[in-house]
């Protein structure tokens, strides 16, 4: 009672550190929700638009790239994969890679033989598309390229190209293409070094009939993934059956290097609030040195002394508490269902390392107990400093002053 | 002597004992008996707070022993002497020192709960000495809303509170009015006689000074003169100790 009591002596200290307590967990709560949905942001692109959840080759594949070493040409691999009740999707893809020239200069690409419409949705391709309309059913070798490269190489839609490569005879094949359609996505980098092209089309090139390369599988759930990719490798051993994880390990790192960053932010926020605390409970100990004193002369015992400062800070703590969890909650909530609006940070810089530029902020409320035992843990740590300094004071010598 | 209270035998109390010694308490002698009514007079700076301080056990002595009751306070340690004040030894002081977040009821009740007595029995006690103080309407008043001399009145049932074995008070009038100081006066002169408590005040107030049923004197931190007759000859018993030395 008399803790709780002694928080509201001096009003405006009391509210100030409250607000401390708040801000420090609103600001924790924050921290953590815009990384959490930065990296959800990030890792769905990757699954959603890039990779998808577990991609198939064969084992020689992605050494070098070499056409030949094609997966089945019958329809049974995807057929079965297909069937399973966790996958969603399941796209063919054929992969080369070679030059690409126009006349004004030249770039290596990877050629991606597609399905469309199969495509448009195990990658989100169409949503992509910025200009131009895509493949037509009734035209032949047309492409898509990134909006980076073809800036790079001033490529328009309608725009004529050429791309060579080598075929699974070993032969080089020059090819001209005519620009779709123009795409752009979240990842910069990638846009600059993918085109896209219909999978019977480079087939007829590559000389691979009714083959291809890599079969991505998109999954009903994220979770399912390990045991997914577990089933696979028992159906089909002999291939290399790769999750996003494998296939992409710096997003995988990225995400687990800001999960520690966050914290570490989260440190930094909890050491203000400290010594906001040490301060505030300081002063209010150097004030009330005399009634100390008193109270320990009438024999009041210092562990009672201590306990005193404790729940005064404790008190102090809790009810700054829901203020600051109202506010980081619903703050991050509104942004999580509408969006924070990053652009103005850099569009491109953003897209560079492959983030949206708009950001749904997720707050892991199983975080919330750990955040307020964070905060809380804090405040006591802080207010044991005041609370020794309560202790050390000698009756005589306080009464004195 | 079966009913002394405060029994203190060649207490000094020295600070700068290493360059230039200064003895605020000097070789100092001194009993007091159950239920008397004593002042510890003096200039500024004879030594009369540092003398309470160490029979309160606020305050260790360099030299001698206190024995409060028979038990050896000097011999205790900081812990033991905090739950020995607690149940032994009521304070007043001069700035009155209430607690100003707590009503005056819970001022003096605070040491009730120091010492884990029951609500039953608290109240009971509570309303007895509100009663005694004249201050049954201020009992839910808080510290700020009364006048000093109230202010006063409850920092004495705070003392008296607990039942101790003496009341030790410090100037308790330096900062009341002549009114105030004569009613305080009143209320310690009847607790004293209704319950037998053993009060010792230090003062300069010539007021108290002639209420008190015993006067002690101190210059530069040695007994000078003691009303007490039983205790006049130790005195000057003390005093040639002190001139030899």
């Amino acid at each position: 009672m008399m803790a709780w009591r002694n928080i509201w002596r001096n009003k405006m200290r009391s509210i100030v550190i409250m607000l401390s307590v708040a801000i420090g967990l609103f600001a924790g709560i924050a921290v953590l929700a815009l990384y959490k949905g930065m990296m959800q942001s990030r890792v769905r692109t990757v699954i959603d638009a890039e990779i998808t959840h577990i991609q198939i080759h064969q084992k020689e594949f992605k050494k070098d790239y070499d056409p030949s070493y094609t997966l089945p040409a019958n329809d049974s691999m995807p057929a079965i994969i297909s069937r399973m009740k966790r996958v969603k999707l399941v796209a063919r893809r054929s992969i080369t890679q070679g030059m690409l020239t126009t006349t004004t200069g030249s770039a290596g690409v990877q050629i991606n033989g597609i399905e469309p419409d199969i495509e448009y949705r195990a990658s989100q391709l169409r949503e992509k598309i910025i200009k131009g309309e895509g493949f037509h059913s009734d035209k032949k070798n047309e492409i898509l390229v990134g909006k980076k490269l073809a800036d790079k190489m001033k490529l328009k839609t309608g725009s004529k190209l050429v791309l060579t490569f080598t075929d699974t005879t070993g032969n080089i094949i020059s090819a001209a293409f005519r620009v779709a359609g123009i795409y752009q996505s979240q990842n910069a980098p990638l846009d600059e070094v993918n085109v896209y092209a219909e999978i019977k089309t480079l087939n007829e090139l590559l000389l691979t009939g009714n083959s291809f390369h890599e079969i991505a599988v998109l999954l009903n759930n994220d979770d399912d993934l390990p045991f997914v990719q577990q089933q696979l490798k028992q159906i089909f051993p002999g291939y290399l059956i790769e999750s996003w994880k494998e296939i992409s390990p710096e997003t995988d790192l990225m995400v687990k290097t800001v999960d520690e960053y966050s914290y570490i932010i989260m440190i930094i926020i909890l050491f203000a609030l400290a010594f906001g605390i040490i301060n505030t409970m300081l002063m209010a100990i150097l004030e009330r040195t005399r009634e100390i004193g008193m109270m320990v002369a009438l024999g009041t015992t210092r562990i009672k002394v201590f306990l005193l400062v404790l729940f005064e800070t404790i008190f102090l703590t809790i009810a700054g508490t829901p203020f600051g969890i109202l506010a980081g909650l619903l703050i991050t909530g509104y942004y999580h269902k509408h969006g924070l609006d990053l652009s103005g940070m850099g569009k491109d810089m953003m897209a560079s390392f492959g983030f949206n530029t708009i950001i749904y902020p997720s707050f892991p409320i199983e975080k919330l107990l750990a955040v307020m035992l964070l905060v809380t843990g804090t405040a006591i740590l802080a207010c044991l400093f005041p609370a020794f300094k309560a202790l050390r004071l000698e009756p005589v010598e306080a009464l004195r002053r | 002597m079966n009913n002394t209270v405060i029994d203190a035998h060649d207490i000094s109390k020295v600070y700068n004992p290493e360059t230039i010694p200064v003895y605020a308490v000097n070789n100092v002698h001194l009993h007091l008996g159950k239920g008397e009514f004593a002042a510890l007079v003096g200039p500024s700076g004879s030594g009369k707070t540092t003398l309470l301080n160490l029979i309160g056990g606020l305050d260790r002595p360099d030299y001698g022993n206190i024995f409060i009751n028979g038990v050896d306070i000097t011999k205790l340690s900081a812990n033991q002497l905090i739950n020995f004040r607690l149940h032994n030894i009521g304070f007043v002081f001069q700035s009155f020192n209430l607690i100003p977040v707590l009503t005056a009821k819970e001022n003096a009740e605070f040491i009730l709960l120091l010492q884990g007595i029951k609500k039953k029995e608290r109240e009971k006690r509570l309303i007895q000495l509100f009663k005694q103080i004249s201050l049954e309407d201020k009992m839910n008043t808080r510290p700020a809303e009364l006048s000093g001399g109230q202010q006063q009145r409850i920092a004495v049932a705070r003392a008296l509170a607990s039942k101790p074995q003496f009341v030790l008070a410090d100037e308790p009038t330096a900062n009341l009015d002549s009114n105030s100081a004569s009613n305080l006066l009143d209320i310690m002169s009847k607790l004293n006689a209704e319950e037998n408590m053993t009060f010792l005040f230090s003062t300069h107030d010539q007021r108290v000074i002639e209420r008190a049923r015993r006067v002690i004197t101190l210059v530069d931190g040695k007994i000078t003169t003691d009303t007490d007759p039983t205790h006049s000859v130790q005195i000057t018993h003390e005093y040639a100790h002190n001139e030899k030395l």
